[in-house]
């Protein structure tokens, strides 16, 4: 035990005695470990909040969509000839799923300008949605009203708008019962939803929905909705999305040999897509930066080399005192995990400071948490023990009367 | 019978050249005895005494300390001898220059596991039996080269060893400092240790009880007083 304290001092009062050496031999360790502490750190940042936003759909919900995911030209090709789904298609869906709770859907949205006289947000993204869907899509209203059946019913010009969209157009009035121009057409504003910030850079709040039939009727003639169903419990989702593809494929017609022509998405499922098209680049990403760890390593053996050969003399004097061969084995890995752990632990600092950093002054989130600051401090470990041990055996393996006789 | 010696050889190959530093050295040592080895340089006394320290080991022949054979132990065997048994005190003081004499003192305590009380007061103990324990924190470069050698004398002691072995402690320091040294290893054999001395100096040598004079890495003669 005094040993591990008398060589961690002799790690110290050397780095002291030294500083410039010093500065140089953690160099490499702290920007090895401040790189990969602050990209592990924006990569975390990024799954956080990818899998907030998708986790926001609920456990119970699933969308029935007629492309689902297109990862070619070729299936572009084909998923385009798909029949659309429809309005018609949701309400069999409702009336017939005896597992589904609440049946919506929403249009596919369009990116427009809103104006309010001379004033205008471009770039909004505008959709029109069933009564229920700020229900089954979980959709936040901060203040005022969602919309009702009646105003479905009667195509209503009437509008729900995001945080941005309220800000921009209303900096000083109360937006409610507010009247602005989406696209030719009038609305008027019953409620504003809640801010949620923006999802890998990607802003969240601007935004204007509709009622369906009303969107319909300005927007799009025709075209594809979503149906969004909420099943009525989450044990329940397999039989409500096997009662919804039986009700689909009958009325779509689909043969029995052939596969469906729409997909599903659940949140677990987009988030399993987001993860399989990340983790390849997360690993490159981390696997690139920790080269510049492997840098720090080699300059910390190198270091302790030139530290062994120094102190030669000091290995002969402790070894004809008594010192084992796992004495002095102890003393120089020590004194290198010294060495990669305080480099380390500066490079956690400067790579949680950069991640916060990126967090407020990029669009880019990150969250530097518990668990990557000990595998930080694990890694350094690893790299003094590793990068430690061959001059610590050269150090240990020295014949006593060899190294006295060191000049 | 505290070290007996059996036809030592010591043989350094450099390249083609073979130097035999010894050639067939047999002495024997009773505890208790004051020992002086003598010889003209280069005739084996240092390879000798790192023989007997445990530092080295022989080439050929046998080497049996305290009815234990040293020949044939490993690295580890050999430092727990080093620390347990043999005090060693270099020409040259090898102190660790960056600590303080009372750290110097305490390094073979270290490495047998005295715990950190004991440990502080026997090294405390030991520089207080050389004179030194108004100078225990000074460190080497701040002591006189007598003051260090009585360090390095302290630190031989410090693990009550069987043997203390001295190669030409006096070698680095004037005439007066030399007789201090001598008068310290005097007292120390008063008080029951065992010492052996090498030495370039008769008069150091006469102090002793016994001088065994080696030539061309043979024992050449041995005066008994
Ligand atoms: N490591 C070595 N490699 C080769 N030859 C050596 C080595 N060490 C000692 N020798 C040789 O062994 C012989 C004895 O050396 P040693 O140091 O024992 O002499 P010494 O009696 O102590 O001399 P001095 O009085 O000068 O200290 C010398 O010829 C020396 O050159
Ligand atoms: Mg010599």
């Amino acid at each position: 035990m005094h040993q591990v304290f008398e060589s961690i001092k002799i790690a110290l009062a050397s780095l002291i005695a030294n500083k410039l050496r010093a500065i140089l031999t953690l160099l490499g360790m702290v920007i090895g470990v401040m790189t990969v502490i602050a990209v592990v750190s924006v990569i975390n940042g990024m799954n956080k909040s990818v899998s907030e936003a998708i986790g926001q759909l609920g456990s119970t919900t699933f969308i029935i969509d007629k492309y689902g995911l297109v990862t070619s030209e070729e299936q572009w090709f084909k998923v385009r000839k798909r029949k659309d789904l429809t309005k018609r298609d949701m309400a069999a869906i409702d009336e017939n799923c005896e597992y589904c709770q609440h049946v919506g859907a929403s249009s596919f949205d369009r990116s427009m300008t809103i104006k309010r006289g001379s004033d205008k947000i471009g770039g909004t993204i505008v959709k029109g949605v069933t009564y229920n869907y700020i229900e089954i899509a979980t959709t936040d209203i901060e203040r005022g009203r969602s919309f009702t059946e009646s105003d479905e019913l009667h195509r209503r010009s009437v509008c729900v708008v995001g945080p941005d969209v309220a800000e921009n157009l209303f900096p000083y009035t109360d937006p409610i019962g507010q009247k602005l121009k989406i696209g030719k057409y009038y609305f008027t504003i019953i409620g504003v939803g809640k801010p949620q910030g923006s999802i890998l850079g990607v802003n969240q709040d601007n935004w204007a929905i509709t009622p369906l039939s009303t969107y319909s009727k300005y927007f799009s003639r025709g075209g594809s909705i979503q149906i969004f169903v909420k099943a009525v419990e989450y044990t329940k989702m397999d039989e409500a999305m096997d009662e919804a593809r039986a009700i689909l494929r009958a009325r779509r017609h689909v043969k029995y040999s052939e596969p469906d022509d729409f997909e599903f998405f659940t949140s677990e499922s987009m988030m399993e897509i987001y993860n399989s098209f990340t983790q390849g680049a997360w690993l490159v990403l981390i696997g690139v930066s920790s080269i510049s760890l492997v840098v720090g390593g080699i300059v910390i053996m190198n270091i302790m080399l030139v530290s062994v050969t120094e102190r030669t003399r000091e290995v002969g004097i402790r070894k004809a005192l008594g010192a084992r061969r796992k004495d002095i084995l102890w003393q120089f890995l020590i004194e290198a995990l010294t060495l990669s752990i305080i480099g380390g632990l500066i490079g956690i600092g400067f790579g949680s400071a950069i991640a916060k950093i990126i967090a407020t002054s990029t669009p880019l989130p990150s969250s530097v948490e518990t668990w990557s600051i000990v595998t930080g401090v694990l890694i350094s470990s690893v790299i003094g023990i590793f990068f430690g041990i061959y001059p610590a055996m050269k150090a240990a393996r020295m014949d006593p009367i060899d190294a006295l006789r060191y000049e | 019978m505290l070290i007996e010696t059996r036809d030592l050889w010591k043989t350094y190959v450099m390249g083609t050249e073979t130097v035999h530093a010894l050639r067939g050295v047999s002495i024997q040592v009773e505890r208790g005895e004051y020992l002086a080895i003598m010889g003209p340089s280069g005739s084996g006394k240092s390879t000798l005494m790192n023989l007997i320290g445990c530092l080295d080991t022989a080439s050929r022949g046998e080497y049996i300390l305290n009815d234990r054979a040293v020949s044939g132990m490993n690295d580890d065997e050999l430092a727990f001898v080093r620390n347990k048994e043999i005090g060693f005190v270099f020409q040259t003081f090898n102190l660790l220059p960056r600590a303080t004499a009372l750290h110097n003192v305490e390094l073979p305590l270290i490495y047998n596991g005295t715990g950190a009380k004991e440990r502080l007061e026997g090294a405390k103990a030991a520089l207080s039996a050389v004179d030194l324990a108004d100078r225990m924190n000074h460190k080497p470069n701040e002591l006189s080269g007598g003051q260090r050698q009585r360090v390095a004398i302290a630190r031989a002691l410090v693990n009550n060893p069987s043997i203390i072995l001295a190669d030409e402690p006096t070698g680095n320091l004037d005439t007066a400092t030399s007789e201090e040294i001598m008068d310290v290893f005097e007292k120390l054999h008063e008080r029951g240790n065992t010492v052996i001395v090498v030495t370039h100096e008769q008069d150091i040598a006469d102090c002793t009880q016994r001088i065994i004079y080696l030539r061309d890495g043979a024992v050449e003669k041995e005066v008994v007083k």
